[in-house]
């Protein structure tokens, strides 16, 4: 029942608005950065927009049905991705909801929670549809890593592990940027705009940050040996937990 | 207001008067058919004598086939000759040049993997071109599927090409303004915000009156809502349907038993 209410929370008639607005934004964005030839997706700029005043499930939703859609209208390449996209949406609005989207160092760190999840997601989707070497130019990565004698799940793991985080936190920073461009006002017509509410950066984010920034070095590292993709990886679940951790005790 | 974005090509044939729940189901069932069975010709097969026969009977051959050469070739291809050269293990050798070894195993590895992916999103090609979005979302609805869902659908398909209408606007106008959208990465980094802001801005405000629109319209009220449109629903449907049941447990049973 708890669950149920949860749900029914994060969608008013201004989340169903926002939702095929933000899906319209994650496919404009990222057609302007393919314009500009930047060197990342930011197509799920919408997703995270919602995952964060709307709520996770609202966010899941908009991740799940984006994909949905653009597989729909622009490219069929686009459909079996969706679960990747769906747990995007979610991972956000969780995060969000724990108090991490208030400024730009937990920004951050969302961003690099939701890189972790998306990086092992579009893993198994990866594997399980597509068998491993992809289309986009990222699979070249992990083509070279076949080469120097990986296996194709940890060739593939570690691909996305180095490529995701990247995409991810700007995509969150984007994201963070437009929202602090929305009036207080008009936030607070969507279910959760608590979430969004700006705090300024305190130490113990700045310090988180800085760890997470350490945990992608450490990912980095497993592009030359895999041993660094276990390590980094238990690092940043400890991170994980520290951050659960503190933001459970400032609740209390 | 622009057209809506959608592949659907109108043309009367009896492929499209089957339900859109008929087709999204062949879809589906095709899709887990190719991936589970134990035969490795299967989703030849499948796309050979299922998919494509029905793009003629649906009289989309021309689109089909050009949809499928734009979208499906050249990820199909890249994969195929990438998963070729790089697949590792196997001993037969084909042929071998410079670092590259082609194996015997790794070209048939690629070969069902390529197969697999043109048969998901080939049929998925034929769907959206015989099934216009509406009339999936009219009968899903009529099956009880939330017309929230539906309006999200239907909305995001309009607003698309309207905001990337806006987007090619904002665009010329900045670069009218003297703003580089070539140049080192920093440059165009730099050109995102001005490009970004505007639109998604602009756009966020609608969302407000939007809502006070559909919410004058009765979009939150529980009582049941008719439709103007009739989607048929014929007996061949439904007994399709149900045979096309059969063979996905057909096909999964053969997984499982096959090992």
């Amino acid at each position: 029942m708890k669950l149920l209410n949860s749900i029914k929370k994060d969608f008013n008639t201004m989340t169903w608005v926002l939702i095929p607005v933000a899906i319209a934004i994650n496919v404009v964005i990222g057609q302007i950065v393919m314009v500009l030839k930047l060197p990342v997706y930011l197509d799920s700029v919408g997703t995270m927009l919602v995952g964060v005043i709307c709520g996770p499930w609202a966010g899941a939703l908009t991740g799940a049905l984006a994909n949905t859609i653009w597989g729909l209208a622009i490219d069929p390449n686009a459909l079996p991705w969706w679960p990747v996209a769906l747990l995007i949406g979610f991972v956000t609005g969780w995060c969000a909801r724990g108090g991490l989207f208030r400024n730009t160092w937990k920004v951050l760190i969302t961003g690099f929670l939701v890189a972790l999840v998306a990086a092992a997601a579009s893993a198994v989707v990866n594997m399980l549809l597509i068998g491993g070497i992809t289309a986009s130019g990222s699979s070249l990565i992990t083509v070279y890593l076949l080469q120097t004698g990986r296996s194709m799940i940890d060739a593939v793991l570690t691909t996305n592990f180095l490529v995701e985080p990247v995409d991810k936190i700007s995509t969150a920073l984007l994201a963070f940027a437009i929202i602090r461009g929305l009036s207080v006002r008009y936030l607070a017509r969507f279910p959760r705009p608590e979430n969004a509410a700006v705090e300024k950066n305190d130490l113990v984010a700045l310090i988180i940050g800085a760890l997470v920034f350490v945990v992608y070095v450490i990912l980095v590292g497993s592009f030359f040996n895999i041993m660094f993709l276990w390590v980094g990886l238990a690092v940043s679940a400890i991170l994980v937990l520290a951050v659960v951790l503190i933001s459970v005790l400032k609740k209390a | 207001m622009p057209e809506k974005l959608s592949f659907y090509i109108q043309r009367s044939s009896a492929f499209h008067s089957l339900n859109p729940l008929t087709k999204l189901g062949l879809v589906f069932a095709f899709i887990v058919i190719a991936y589970t069975s134990p035969f490795y010709w299967t989703a030849t097969v499948i796309f050979g004598l299922g998919v494509l026969p029905l793009a003629f009977v649906g009289r989309v051959q021309r689109e089909f086939l050009l949809a499928a050469l734009r979208l499906l070739v050249p990820v199909t291809g890249f994969i195929f000759i990438m998963q070729s050269l790089f697949l590792p293990g196997g001993e037969r050798e084909l042929f071998h040049f410079w670092v590259f070894r082609v194996t015997v195993e790794s070209v048939a590895q690629a070969y069902l993997t390529v197969s697999r992916i043109f048969v998901m999103i080939s049929a998925f090609i034929l769907f959206l071109l015989t099934t216009h979005p509406s009339a999936l979302m009219t009968d899903l609805t009529r099956r009880g599927l939330p017309g929230t869902f539906a309006y999200v659908i239907i909305s995001t398909l309009q607003i698309i090409p309207q905001m990337q209408s806006k987007a090619q606007t904002i665009i010329a106008a900045q670069r009218s303004r003297g703003m580089e959208t070539g140049g080192s990465l920093a440059n165009r980094v730099r050109a995102l915000v001005p490009l970004v802001g505007p639109l998604v801005f602009g756009s966020l405000v609608e969302v407000e009156e939007r809502a006070i629109a559909i919410e004058a319209r009765g979009f939150t009220s529980r009582l049941k809502k008719t439709s103007l449109y009739e989607i048929a629903d014929t007996r061949l449907d439904r007994g399709l349907r149900w045979f096309l049941l059969g063979l996905v447990v057909l096909s999964v049973a053969a997984r499982v038993l096959a090992g």
